[in-house]
């Protein structure tokens, strides 16, 4: 049997036959684009990240870049700056990953005593740190990350929900307790003698004679006060909004943090009854201040108003239900619970860890876009600090989420580190980063988020690397699902090292069945000294390759159906020049409605200065238009004598008398001549 | 943040009418310029749907401070020359509330000048319209900063001795101005338009709206209310629109970028032809009661505390 079966053999069985494949179990193989990612630390890359105030989440490296910008002048002069702020950020880098963790400022510090011995050098790094102009928590990729980033971004943006509501209850509040205690001190008791007695300090008790105070304060105010009913319901609404634990202090922030879907659906719906009563409240607290509650119309609302009558807006002012599902707690159970979650409508936001980048879980996030409510966004941990922005909307969004990050966590003593698992998921289309937002327009609902080489199944790299005799040699090597399996030492036995003779033929995993046409597939791996080796992969990776080649191909579909369609040829010139439709004419002034009738009496009604003149003279022949300028009512409502002493009286002459309206009026030839000025 | 709840059940309420805002007879003389100006704020209030409850006219002393007294919202008669130190006061406990100023070229240029200069440099979000008739009309007819020089009166017999106060040349000329118009009575129209662009714009909007007197400077300004040529319309897309019709009767016009400090400054300084629109705006101008942070909640716990706090300094300790 020659070594090309045993290849093949390989491919279809799995199996290992005769002794040419080696084992690839535990030898720390890496795909050999890795080849220079061995020491993170010396790395400057997106983790580690600080969770700033505000839920801001900021790259270390970004922000040191920011800082040197402003900071260190270009040329020379900046030079020594800008080498001890990036040693200063590999020290802290580096300090991350062994886990130290804590503020930002702390670690700078300390890392620039270790990293600067140079006095000078280390002012300098000290500078670069005042000026990185952010704190906060530092974290690196690790097992914990997703969910204290997450929860950091929930965090404030419930904070900032209890601030604003907070804000508005205590304004309400205020208002309702200036309307009971007005009411309170104009009551009989409020001014009985002994409250006006207890009103007044001490020493100058003696001087009244409150009872008769009290006679004479209660006998002429007879007014009535508050309603029994108006009482108790602003009563009522004050004590709910005193009581309400969602907007106060740091206890209610922890209020809705849950492992499963189970829990929180059964903690939020509790919780409900309470919810309604403070929207209820709130909203009769608004109406008694704006002195708007009417109980004929408002009782029936409020009497019915219950947690079934919770609107998606209401449910938005509260801080949203947080579930936590990690990698090891995930299963079929879960993901049931998961969909039926997500099908619904409570505001339940859903992170959802997984290790396995081809397992169940991975795949819950693209079957949830088809639910169509719910917010989804998938991103893998190396990518968590650009797609943040994501998360802070997925919690903001009014309805349920699912973010589901792939933590890049996987057993084994050798296995690469999370950041790289992940990113290799995220590069080779395993895990790609996108967010659906089902409130956006159908152009923007679905986007991938920013890949290498979208246009591509594979992204192709260059590698370099030494040949039998030393030489240089070229290779354009495709970063294949096949590669992100390799990073799982869970998929290990189904690759098989083949000895350097019998590298030729060996070709790249393809994406369709067939593809390979019947060449063994495999993948260039370094070691751990960075030695080229070349693996076959057996059928249980193809069918892998196979079948992120159309989960991807598929995210590329919707993405593509929610974008702008490209615009239409512009329309042909004739079209453009067509004649648009006829202006309508400028629309005559009313102002002056000549007469064509004759010679009829009118006013100029824009200019009228609203003065009284003439309306007083006769209200029923004057009167005013919806802008109080007047106009000519009724004619016949009056006489022409009146018609011409308003016209003279009217000080901006705009009463024009016309003719006569009744010949036989006495007089009238006098009149004639005193309106001649006016006609 | 209106409960939704809440805010469906408000805005069920119909809209105002002109009528809402209307209260008693004026008690203005016939023929008086300060009829115009309240039916431009009555309509203001209609086109805008002005809560009543929500909006505060202050005044002073005068005829032109009869205002408040025929509107239909809260009001304030205040002290003579001390309406502006009073609508900011209520500005600076209320922002919620749309304040207006209705003052007259006594209240405001004279006894209140000082007042005058200093709310145009606070900047603080209230219309304030200046009925500028020339005299004092209350008193029955004494001269004021803005009558024209010669004016007989029964404080000048011989006819006034000093040039006329030219108010908008003053508030062009203080620090953090930001909305300086002028207006004038016989043009109900664009004065409705120019009281609505000063309610709009953010920050302290000064109108100055010459009025005729016709009880004590009957035809003083006939000249100008009869002859359309001495009025000019200002124009530009940052000012307010000229209507057709009565552009076909005011054809003296000047297009003007109300940016233009210095420009406005001309303008203003031009006796003859009265302008009318904008002369400046400047959106961005600070203001006093955002820089301090009015509006902010004060329970009354916060007040006893506050007070506690104050009290406390004054307290003699037991021990060393």
């Amino acid at each position: 049997m020659t070594l090309l079966d045993e290849r093949a053999v390989f491919e279809r069985t799995g199996v290992r036959t005769g002794g040419a494949l080696a084992p690839v179990d535990g030898r720390g193989l890496r795909p050999a684009l890795f080849a220079r990612f061995h020491d993170l630390a010396r790395l400057r890359y997106d983790f580690p990240v600080v969770l700033a105030a505000g839920g801001a989440v900021r790259t270390l490296s970004g922000a040191v870049d920011a800082a040197l910008r402003d900071l260190a002048p270009r040329g020379a002069a900046g030079e020594r700056m800008r080498a001890a702020a990036l040693r200063v950020e590999r020290e802290v880098r580096a300090a991350a990953g062994r886990g130290a963790g804590g503020a930002l400022s702390d670690a700078w510090t300390s890392a620039a005593a270790r990293a600067c011995a140079d006095p000078g050098a280390r002012a300098d790094a000290l500078r670069a740190g005042a000026a990185l102009g952010i704190d906060g928590e530092l974290l690196d990729c690790d097992a914990g990350m997703p969910a204290r980033l997450v929860t950091h971004v929930w965090l404030a943006a419930n904070d900032a929900r209890a601030r604003a509501m907070r804000a508005r209850i205590d304004l309400l509040s205020a208002r309702l307790s200036d309307l009971a205690r007005a009411d309170a001190l104009r009551s009989d008791s409020g001014r009985s003698a002994a409250a006006l007695r207890a009103a007044v300090a001490g020493p100058h008790r003696d001087l009244f004679d409150f009872e008769a105070m009290s006679r004479l304060l209660v006998a002429p105010s007879r007014a009535p006060g508050m309603t029994a009913r108006r009482r108790d319901r602003i009563a009522g609404a004050l004590r709910t909004l005193a009581s309400e634990r969602f907007f106060g202090g740091a206890p209610s922030r922890y209020l809705l943090a849950f492992g499963s879907v189970e829990e929180a659906r059964t903690a939020y719906g509790s919780l409900a009854r309470e919810m309604a009563d403070v929207v209820r409240a709130a909203a009769i607290a608004e109406l008694e201040a704006e002195g708007r509650y009417v109980d004929g119309e408002h009782d029936a609302v409020f009497a019915a108003f219950g947690p079934g009558s919770l609107s998606p807006a209401d449910l938005a002012l509260f801080p949203p239900p947080l579930v936590r599902i990690a990698a090891e707690a995930g299963g079929r159970a879960a993901r049931a619970e998961v969909l039926d979650a997500l099908a619904g409508t409570a505001p339940v936001k859903i992170l959802l860890e997984t290790g396995d980048a081809f397992g169940a879980d991975a795949r819950l996030a693209a079957a949830a876009v088809a639910l169509g409510g719910a917010y989804v966004v998938q991103c893998a941990a190396a990518d968590l600090a650009r797609g943040a922005p994501d998360v802070g909307a997925a919690l903001e969004h009014r309805g349920p989420a699912l973010i589901a990050v792939l933590t890049g966590v996987v057993p084994g003593d050798d296995a690469p580190p999370p950041y790289l698992v992940s990113a290799a998921a995220a590069a080779s289309r395993a895990f790609p980063r996108f967010r659906y937002d089902p409130a956006l327009g159908r152009a923007e609902r679905f986007a991938l988020g920013a890949h290498e080489q979208p246009g591509t199944l594979w992204p192709e790299h260059a590698l370099e690397h030494a040949g039998d005799g030393g030489e240089r040699v070229a290779l354009t090597v495709r970063f294949t699902a096949a590669d992100a399996a390799l990073c799982d030492p869970r998929w290990s036995r189904h690759f098989a090292e083949v000895p350097r003779s019998r590298w030729d033929g060996i070709v790249d995993v393809p994406s369709a069945q067939g593809g390979a046409a019947g060449a063994p597939a495999g993948v260039y791996a370094v070691d751990r000294a960075s030695r080229l080796h070349r693996l076959v992969v057996d059928e249980r990776v193809l069918d892998l390759a196979r079948r992120t080649a159309d989960a991807w191909e598929r995210l590329r579909e919707l993405d593509h159906a929610s974008r702008p369609a490209p615009a239409p040829p512009a329309a042909p010139a004739a079209a453009v020049a067509a004649p648009a439709p006829a202006e309508p004419a400028q629309a005559e002034p009313a102002a002056e409605p000549a007469p064509a009738a004759g010679d009829e009496a009118y006013i100029e009604t824009p200019r009228c200065t609203s003065c009284n003149e003439c309306t007083l003279l006769n209200p029923r022949m004057f009167s005013y238009n919806e802008n109080k300028q007047a106009f000519i009512k009724d004619l016949a409502a009056g006489t022409y004598r009146e018609l011409v002493e308003a016209a003279e009286s009217c000080q901006v002459a705009i009463i024009h008398p016309g003719a006569p309206h009744d010949p036989s009026e006495p007089g009238l030839a006098e009149l004639l001549e005193r309106a001649a000025a006016f006609r | 943040m209106t409960m939704e709840l809440a805010g469906c059940l408000l805005g069920t309420a119909a809209p105002h009418s002109l009528e809402d805002y209307q209260k008693g007879v004026t008690r203005w003389c016939n023929g008086c310029g300060d009829n115009a100006i309240l039916t431009a704020v009555q309509r203001l209030c209609r086109d805008e749907d002005l809560a009543p409850e929500r909006t505060v006219f202050v005044s002073g002393i005068g005829c032109s401070s009869r205002l408040p007294h025929y509107m239909s919202t809260y009001g304030f008669h205040g002290t003579h020359g001390r309406p502006l130190p009073i609508a900011e006061g209520v500005k600076m406990a209320r922002p919620d509330l749309h304040v207006f100023v209705s003052t007259g070229d006594g209240d405001c240029l004279s006894i209140g000048a000082a007042h005058w200069i200093h709310a145009i440099r606070y900047n603080m979000d209230l219309t304030v319209l200046l009925h500028d008739n020339r005299i004092y009309g209350l008193t029955k007819k004494q001269a004021s900063p803005t009558s024209p020089l010669g004016t007989k009166t029964n404080t000048t017999p011989k006819g006034s001795y000093l040039p006329a106060l030219d108010p908008l040349s003053v508030t062009l000329g203080v620090a953090n101005v930001s909305f300086v118009a002028q207006a004038v009575d016989w043009i109900p129209e664009m004065l409705y338009r120019i009281v609505a662009a000063a309610y709009r714009h953010k920050g302290l909007s000064f109108v100055r709206i010459v009025q005729r007197c016709p009880e004590f400077m009957p035809g003083a300004l006939d000249p100008w209310v009869q002859d359309p040529s001495r009025t000019r319309l200002l124009s530009h897309e940052r000012g307010v629109e000229i209507p057709a019709d009565l552009a076909k009767v005011y054809r003296e016009r000047r297009e003007h970028d109300p940016r233009d400090l210095a420009a406005a400054r001309a303008l203003a300084a031009d006796q003859d032809t009265i302008p009318v629109g904008i002369l400046y705006r400047d959106d961005d101008a600070p203001r006093y009661e955002e820089l301090r942070g009015a509006g902010r909640l004060r329970t009354p716990a916060d007040v006893r505390r506050g007070l506690e706090t104050e009290l406390d300094r004054f307290t003699i300790g037991a021990g060393a």
